[in-house]
């Protein structure tokens, strides 16, 4: 009897781990990771209007190696969306422009580790400061209310650089 | 036998008193669990590679007297009387999204974040507005239904009178904000809606109507501008 209960209770605890493992499908393990550089085909500004989830193409300035083995050539066009725009405020807030899901041939987009954000000109660092010496006069200190920040550009010779993890899943 | 019936007296007494105070460490303990295991998940999902945590507090907030440490310290706190509002894994995720992207900003930028942070503060109805939008984004790569945040917010959120001078924006335009971003981004949710018969979701639908018809008539005549909610 005290041999059964004890074979129930070893397979019990073999088998209790593996039931209770659940697999993850991300595994963040590995640390080798591969520049991939590449540049926007048209330039590019929060100056003229765009809606979020719009995609903006870019190609790729330079061939990917993987162990001496080309993955991507350069010149491969790459389709972003953009996920997020914050539109410029008041006292020097500048645009910013978030980009995601970089669209490249035979990578998922759960092996690239960075979005990328691009920031306008922040006025801030001047602003605030103009801001608060011009206080004490009446009203005079809302008026920085009205200095806006700059647009987010992507210029055609700004190189962006994303990091592709081969071995991520 | 006197002092025995004493020690037994005192026994049956403190029982109950200590079944009730493991109850709620229990409680306490399966609420932060859940908490932990939902933040992690969209960390993780996301590939947040910032630090963040997570602490379940069963005090109220009192915003007045105590210092928001979502950006100070990096730490969400999930009181409890807004945890009470939460009845499913959606709305909870959409709750943490919310302040995962508040806390997010304040990794980036000059001096540690701190420049950054100070613009979160001081342009908080602009960025109220972006980490909603976050928000959104965080739940759909996590597996969560976006549209729990329409609903969170509706149940949660009390609607002013006016946002003229107001750091905040009128709950109403919040939304509106939200489903619009959807409605482009992650039209999906719309299509197949799982919210359809749930009835938070459908009071929002009824008091929406007229933002809901501007955007539309966006829509319709394929405008980028920026609608002018109410």
């Amino acid at each position: 009897m005290n041999k059964f209960i004890g074979v129930i209770l070893l397979i019990s605890a073999l088998l209790f781990p593996i039931a209770n493992a659940e697999e993850l499908d991300y595994n963040y393990q590995s640390t080798f990771f591969v520049p991939i550089k590449m540049s926007i085909t048209e330039d590019f500004s929060t100056k003229t209007p765009l809606n979020e989830g719009e995609k903006l193409q870019f190609k790729i300035t330079e061939d990917v190696f993987i162990n001496k083995s080309k993955i991507l050539e350069k010149g491969t066009l790459v389709n972003a969306t953009i996920e997020t725009i914050i539109t410029s405020g008041m006292n020097g807030f500048p645009d910013e422009v978030i980009l995601n899901r970089f669209e490249i041939p035979g990578i998922k987009n759960s092996q690239i580790r960075n979005e990328y954000i691009k920031t306008g000109r922040n006025r801030c660092y001047w602003v605030y400061p103009l801001k608060w010496a011009l206080t004490p006069i009446p009203f005079v200190g809302s008026l920085t209310n009205l200095i806006k920040g700059g647009h987010a550009q992507i210029k055609t010779d700004d190189i962006i650089t994303i990091y592709y993890y081969p071995e991520w899943k | 036998m006197r002092a025995v019936l004493t020690l037994l007296l005192i026994t049956s007494l403190s029982l109950p008193v200590k079944a009730i105070e493991n109850t709620i460490l229990t409680n306490e303990n399966n609420i932060q669990t859940r908490i932990d295991s939902i933040g992690t998940t969209i960390l993780n999902k996301n590939k947040i590679d910032k630090r963040i945590i997570f602490t379940y507090n069963k005090k109220t907030k009192k915003k007045a007297l105590s210092a928001d440490k979502t950006i100070t310290n990096r730490q969400i706190v999930i009181y409890d009387g807004l945890y009470q509002s939460v009845q499913t894994d959606d709305e909870l995720a959409a709750m943490l999204s919310r302040e995962i992207s508040t806390v997010i900003k304040s990794y980036s930028g000059a001096w540690g974040g701190t420049i950054d942070s100070a613009q979160v503060t001081l342009g908080s109805k602009k960025f109220e507005i972006v980490a909603d939008k976050r928000a959104v984004d965080y739940m759909v790569n996590s597996g969560y239904n976006p549209l729990a945040l329409i609903v969170f917010i509706n149940k949660t959120c009390p609607q002013k009178r006016f946002d003229k001078f107001s750091r905040h924006n009128l709950t109403s335009k919040r939304l509106a904000r939200i489903y619009e971003y959807i409605t482009f981004k992650y039209p999906q949710y719309l299509e197949n809606n799982e919210f359809i018969d749930n009835p938070y979701y459908q009071n929002f639908l009824l008091t929406s109507i007229d933002n809901r018809k501007k955007l539309e008539e966006k829509i319709e005549t394929k405008s980028t501008k920026e609608i002018d909610y109410e």
